[in-house]
């Protein structure tokens, strides 16, 4: 099984991963002429490969998708495994989910001077341009990258073709209001003496941006219509240059922006969810695809060319052999593997859109898939984007964010978040004209607008209108539900704006909802019992029209109930509102993610320890997948007894949480004990960690290259001699590599290679070397001195370049130590102050003693109610012996018990109902004053234990180049006294010990001065005199002593011309 | 039922000695209730720490693995070897490998350790169970307890449970094995909790409960049964004959307050009191099956006597070396 795993990955072990990746071949069929015989039959190629693209775990490509739980396991594979990452070098990689601001769709904003601003950015197969209009002096002006100016309004649309000024305001709206406001535009127009499209296109040709022009050699003429064409609105279609869509394109976005003028709620919010797309793997990677697709294509064009030119008659041209196979892999490999999106044709230059996937705990890497990539930089200091937005309920969790830079910028969906793909338009399209849409090309403007008819835009296009729009939408939904049209087609009616939006483009936002007449979900007993039974799953829900997906626009056409109403005889005015609500949440604890779901009782928290939480369930210990054991990872941390924990929430049970745990029930006491709990810091039982609790195992893994040299000559790894050195080599085998199972310590070798002393001149192979001409170079582990560490596994392989590749798999075992972090699922962390003996520990008079104890201060300030509903759900579900739960916002349907029903529970076993307990000390053997509100609490181990932190040095290694002590504990480097520390001393006036500190103990160092040119001078050890060189003698020469970096500074100064001299006075 | 005394050290000064009771109550193999009478918390405590902390036992100390080519690591197998409990009746006798004089130091002789040894494989397809019935020791007196138990039952009922299968140390499937050797050793519960021959020591104070009869009778049935119910354990129970509020088991109280509060809720404050006697203590002592729990209590006794006799030793010994150093120093 190990052989399979190549470049230090146990990835699939399937047989087409060659080199470490796992990619499937694109093949192509090609149709082309051989040689200079055009009138032959072109010859054809099928199942050309043109390269090898990445396949996405679990994806429907995978070999591993619809397999079943035993089927995985044979492969080696974790059936838990979220999928959804790429293997790219031996590594595996996410694509994050990128967030961005909707394409083709108007949006109305104010930029940053203050005016209003109508943009579009189109987005087309060919081109990407941005389109904006905006108000400046109460006139209209386009802006576009191609014209070097702002451009009137009216000039563009009597360019377009509407050269009359009447039609132009009928088309935006015969409200006097509107003309009033387009007044001061068609004035500057008409002051411009442009009245004819040939006069606006004219104008036009003389605005065209100077880059463009030199592009087409100073001939400006058909310019200006080109880039109407092309560029101005790209994603509106124009037929044979009939501008007229464009025109009424245009004429909306005026009439939407002159709305927002005269009534500012009409301006659209850009973080607003519903404006937002996510860009998934699948778009991304086809866009880089495209790409590299057409650069092949380009390179293989001009190869061929280059051949024709010196063709030869023998062998005849074959264009096959001009395509290069691995452009397209090695270029969405490197795409992948840097996570850099370099795309020349859109001029994407996106950096960081990958990422290895976090494997710290399973809960880690799930929620890595989850997250979504801000659009924005980190650093710009705005509140808008990172508020929490009103749409983002149940698509995108409230509380899953980092802290710090990222801080409401980088979000993850929520549980049941679908992010839709594109779906084909032109069946939607002609739909919609069946349904009764009159379309654009037979309207008048003043028709377009008539009082009651709704503007039909799909997809950001305008189809027509629409003279019942309510009938028009309810006829697209039952379409809709009955299947006839995807289940993600959106159906958005806009009374504001009097338009209905029809949307089937990717990367919106939705999520599924129960679909409910009058408030009576559709959802019967009997369907549920079905699929309890098995019979139905949740894709017939989803067909017969019980539960359909909705998008946050069309979200605010539905009135959505939390739960059902249950009492059918509610008073009247209820009534009314009952019978609007139109959709039933299918559970509230989906509005939150993976991460957060974890947490017992989130709606009893403070809202930001959840966020900690969320943050913190990533670094929490535990299991990480099935196949973790056979794993190769760097790094992986262990815990070696997991529990389930004892509250649950329905949101575990559905990620498998419950199977792949990462901490422990602990039983918590709530109180103070001995002084060193504060701070968070809690006292651990001695007795608790001797029997397992909190236990873990680090892995890590140590690789060593048998280098192949240009010489022909290579490392060799040679079995270990018994005579010298032997302490340090005893765990070798004979084969000069360490055995798995011995116990490694500090400084031991572990592989015993030796290295030629020449690499570069030719000699005779490797076979003529002698044992002198190799030196030692062996590998010496460096690990934590005095802790047992253990070769788990060495795996030998072959890298890329075919050399040998040794890796070692150290495990080393950590019992819980005083420093080690620790935290419950609330956003409570706290490091192990003391470890105590049991017998000291409290107990109570059933013999039960708490695995740890926690102060109480950390609860007032924290506010986390839900970790003591937690201890009282974890008590009454232990002595109960039932799984307690505790969904978010759960109480009502079921999904959480109820804080009475827990007491009740408790009562009946013989506790208080409020969980305290009588508790007797068990240093004195009296009993304590208080009441001690006692009970388990699932407890986390985080990854930061005090071994891989703690450093201390004396003296040690320097930095050659400023003799200073090194930097870092890995380097085993120094403790920097800084500037603020330095400040303090100085204020202080503890001169003698700032000398000490930043002279004595860092880089002291003698120097001979010269004290008539100033300029140090050195020290002849065979004249035994000191020398100025300067002065050609001796005889001015000082001796003092200096910081070496001062004396490294001089020298460096001197060497760009600048002269530093000392100044020498008698102290 | 046996009453024994405790042995009070016999100083001949003004006499502060106590004659502490012991009655035993319940007593099985693993589990002992006792009282503890006319003593006071220091000494409940103290027996409860020695029996937690300081009574000897034998527990896996070593293991020598040869093959694991289990899905458990090797510390991870010595980790679950070391917490199975041992047999220990001999572990009073036995010595400490770190003051053992037959061997020198490496604590492998007789005196000090007992060796065990597993060796299994999976030859079949169902995964193998490796439990505590698998390792065989050296010395027949120290085994796994389940094991002795085991013995036990079947030597006197004739029949082998079948549920009994011992502690599971590691799962094998196909092709798996295991063998190592283990060395045993005595040690105490205060160095590593494999040691501790107990599994739950604690006492409580007895209770004395008075009830008030005359407020008591003030109060309806109704309200005698609500306040009856309102503590959590079955403290209190009603006479159905006199219908008066009786004392059903005192021990069943824990301390709650929840019948005084509801006295008080009531109106009625008074109603009860319950007072913890100061001077005796109900022990109850669960034991791991190291060793017999009352066996545990009288291995405790011991070592506790063991303890205070080196404390007056060195109590009389460093009385006079600290007044000799004062007098040298002057």
């Amino acid at each position: 099984m190990l052989l399979i795993s190549l470049n230090g990955f146990l990835i699939l072990c399937c047989s087409h991963l060659v080199s470490c990746r796992y990619a499937a071949p694109i093949k192509v069929d090609i149709e082309y002429t051989k040689g200079n015989q055009p009138n032959k039959n072109p010859e054809v190629k099928r199942g050309l490969v043109i390269g090898r693209m990445p396949i996405m775990l679990r994806s429907r490509r995978c070999v591993l998708s619809g397999k079943d739980e035993a089927e995985l396991s044979k492969l080696g594979e974790c059936p838990l495994d979220p999928g959804g990452y790429f293997v790219v070098k031996g590594t595996e990689k996410v694509i994050l989910i990128q967030e961005q601001l909707s394409k083709n769709r108007i949006i109305i904003d104010t930029d940053s001077k203050g005016r209003v601003t109508a943009s579009v950015t189109s987005s087309t197969h060919e081109t990407k341009s941005k389109t904006v209009f905006f108000m400046d002096k109460d006139k209209i002006y386009l802006q576009l990258n191609q014209f070097s100016k702002p451009i009137p309004i009216m000039v563009i649309m009597k360019a377009m073709g509407m050269e009359s000024d009447q039609e132009i305001v009928q088309m935006v709206g015969r409200d006097p209001r509107y003309g009033g406001l387009l007044l001061p535009s068609i004035q500057e127009c008409a002051s411009e003496r442009i009245y004819t499209q040939q006069q606006a296109l004219d104008y036009l040709d003389g605005k065209v941006g100077s880059s463009n022009s030199a592009r087409a050699g100073n001939r400006k003429e058909g310019l200006a219509k080109a880039i109407l064409l092309d560029v101005f609105l790209a994603n509106v279609p124009v037929f044979r240059g009939n501008f007229r869509p464009r025109c009424v394109y245009a004429a909306v976005m005026l009439r939407r922006m002159l709305d927002a003028i005269l009534n500012t709620d009409t301006f659209d919010d850009k973080d607003y969810v519903g404006n937002k797309r996510l860009e998934l793997s699948g778009q991304l990677v086809s866009l880089l695809f495209e790409d590299l697709f057409k650069s092949m294509n380009a390179f293989a064009l001009e190869l061929v060319n280059r051949a024709y030119e010196h063709a030869s008659r023998s062998s005849p041209l074959d264009f096959i052999h001009y395509i290069k196979q691995d452009f397209i892999t090695h270029g969405l490999e490197k795409a992948i593997s840097t996570g850099n999106w370099d795309l020349k044709r859109f001029k994407m230059h996106r950096k960081g859109v990958s990422q290895v996937v976090s494997r710290l705990s399973y809960i880690a890497a799930l929620g890595h898939m989850t997250r979504i990539s801000p659009q924005f930089e980190k650093t710009r200091k705005v509140s808008g984007p990172r508020a929490l937005q009103p749409s983002q309920w149940g698509m995108l969790c409230p509380c899953d964010t980092p802290e710090g830079e990222g801080c409401g910028l980088t979000k993850n969906l929520a549980l049941m978040t679908h992010v839709t793909t594109d779906e084909e338009e032109g069946p939607l399209i002609s739909l919609c004209h069946s349904l009764g849409v009159e379309d654009l090309g037979l309207l008048s403007g003043e028709e377009l607008h008539a009082p009651g008819s709704f503007l039909v835009i799909f997809n950001g296009l305008i189809l027509g209108k629409h003279r019942q729009p309510q009938r028009f939408a309810s006829a697209m939904r039952k379409l809709r539900r009955c299947g006839k049209i995807g289940e993600f087609v959106s159906i958005f009616v806009n009374e504001k704006q009097h338009c209905v939006y029809v949307a089937s483009d990717g990367g919106r936002v939705c999520r599924p909802l129960v679909i409910a007449d009058k408030g009576i979900s559709r959802i019967k007993e009997h369907h549920m019992k079905e699929l309890r039974d098995g019979v139905r799953t949740f894709d017939d829900f989803l067909r017969d029209g019980l539960v359909e997906y909705l998008d946050v626009n069309e979200e605010n056409n539905a009135l959505i109930a939390l739960y059902e109403c249950v009492n059918d005889m509610d008073d009247s005015e209820d009534d009314i509102k009952k019978s609007c609500i139109t959709h039933i949440e299918i559970e509230p604890l989906t509005l939150l993610g993976v991460c957060a779901g974890l947490i017992p009782f989130p709606h009893h928290n403070q809202s930001p320890r959840n966020t900690y939480q969320c943050a913190m369930g990533k670094q929490a210990m535990g299991n990480i997948a099935y196949n973790q054991l056979c794993r190769a990872d760097t790094l992986l941390y262990l815990l070696v007894y997991p529990q389930r924990p004892l509250l649950t929430t329905k949101t575990i049970e559905l990620i498998g949480y419950d199977k792949l745990g990462a901490g422990q029930n602990a039983t918590v006491a709530v109180m103070s004990y001995s002084g060193y709990d504060i701070e968070d810091a809690i006292v651990m039982n001695k007795s608790s960690l001797d029997r397992g609790f909190g236990r873990c195992i680090a892995m890590k893994k140590y690789s060593v290259l048998k280098e192949i040299y240009g010489n022909g000559t290579s490392d060799r790894i040679v079995r270990p001699r018994k005579d010298k050195d032997n302490q340090r080599m005893q765990i070798l085998d004979g084969d000069g590599i360490a055995a798995p199972g011995e116990i490694i310590r500090n400084n031991d070798i572990y592989v015993n290679k030796e290295t030629p002393i020449n690499t570069r001149d030719k000699t005779g192979g490797p076979m003529g070397l002698k044992d002198e001409d190799y030196k030692r170079t062996p590998a010496v582990y460096k690990g934590p001195e005095g802790e047992t560490t253990v070769i788990d596994r060495v795996i030998l392989c072959s890298d890329t370049n075919d050399k040998l590749c040794i890796k070692f798999i150290i495990r080393h075992t950590r019992r819980p130590e005083v420093g080690d972090k620790f935290s419950s699922r609330h956003g409570q962390k706290g490091v192990c102050g003391t470890i105590v003996q049991q017998e000291d520990f409290p107990f109570s008079e059933r013999g039960i003693c708490p695995d740890l104890i926690m102060n109480p201060h950390g609860f007032p300030s924290r506010m986390t109610i839900g970790k003591m509903i937690e201890l009282l759900g974890g008590k009454a579900g232990v002595s109960c012996g039932r799984f307690h739960y505790g969904s978010a916002f759960g109480e009502p349907s079921g999904n959480a018990d109820k804080v009475e029903d827990i007491s009740y529970t408790l009562v009946k076993h013989g506790f208080s109902y409020s969980g305290k307990d009588f508790i007797y000390s068990g240093i004195t053997g009296y009993p304590l004053q208080a009441y001690i509100f006692m009970g388990p609490i699932y407890y986390q181990k985080l990854k930061h234990m005090v071994l891989d932190k703690m450093h201390a040095r004396a003296s040690g290694p320097r930095v050659m180049l400023t003799r200073q002590p090194t930097e870092g504990r890995s380097r085993d480097g120094g403790l920097r006294l800084g500037e603020m520390e330095r400040d303090c001393l100085i204020a202080y006036g503890a001169s003698m010990l700032i000398f000490e500190r930043l002279m004595l103990s860092s880089d002291p160092y003698q120097v001979q001065v010269c004290r008539k040119c100033g300029l140090l001078g050195y020290y002849n050890h065979k004249l035994k005199t000191a020398f100025c060189s300067m002065c050609k003698n001796g005889e001015n020469i000082s001796t003092m002593k200096l910081p070496y970096a001062c004396k490294l500074l001089f020298q460096e100064l001197q060497s760009m011309n600048v002269v530093p001299r000392l100044k020498l006075v008698e102290a | 039922m046996a009453e024994k005394t405790m042995g009070g050290a016999g100083a001949s000064r003004t006499s502060y000695q106590r004659y502490p009771r012991v009655r035993i109550r319940e007593m099985k193999d693993d589990y002992l209730k006792f009282e503890l009478r006319d003593t006071d918390a220091s000494m409940a405590n103290a027996l409860r720490r020695v029996m937690l902390a300081e009574v000897p036992t034998i527990a896996i100390d070593l293991v020598e693995i040869e093959v694991n080519s289990s899905v458990l690591n090797d510390e991870f197998i010595a980790h679950r070897l070391g917490l199975i409990p041992l047999t220990s009746d001999d572990a009073m006798s036995m010595r400490f490998s770190r003051d053992c004089d037959a061997c020198d130091g490496d604590g492998q002789c007789e005196f000090c350790s007992v060796e065990f040894f597993l060796s299994v494989r999976c030859d079949s397809d169902q995964t193998l169970d490796v439990t505590s019935a698998d390792l065989q020791s050296t010395n027949p007196r120290v085994c796994p307890v389940d094991v002795a138990a085991n013995a036990l039952s079947s030597a006197a009922d004739g029949y082998e449970s079948a549920e009994q299968k011992g502690i599971i140390i590691v799962k094998l499937r196909r092709g798996q094995e295991l063998r190592l050797r283990a060395i045993a050793r005595k040690g105490i519960g205060k160095d590593h909790a494999k040691w501790s021959p107990a599994a739950t020591v604690t006492f409580m104070y007895e209770p004395q409960i008075h009830i008030n009869e005359d407020l008591m009778e003030t109060l309806t049935l109704e309200d005698k049964r609500s306040w009856v119910e309102s503590s959590p354990t079955k403290v209190f129970g009603i006479d159905p004959n006199t219908q008066q509020v009786v004392v059903i088991d005192a021990e069943a109280y824990t301390y709650d307050d929840e019948v005084i509060k509801k006295a008080e809720a009531m109106g009625k404050p008074g109603l009860i009191e319950i007072y913890p006697r100061e001077d005796s203590f109900i022990f109850t002592v669960e034991s791991t099956g190291a060793m017999k729990a009352s066996q545990l209590v009288i291995n405790a006794i011991d070592i506790l006597k063991q303890k205070l006799d080196a404390v007056r030793l060195q109590d009389e010994e460093s009385d006079m070396k600290e007044l000799t150093s004062h007098l040298g120093n002057l």
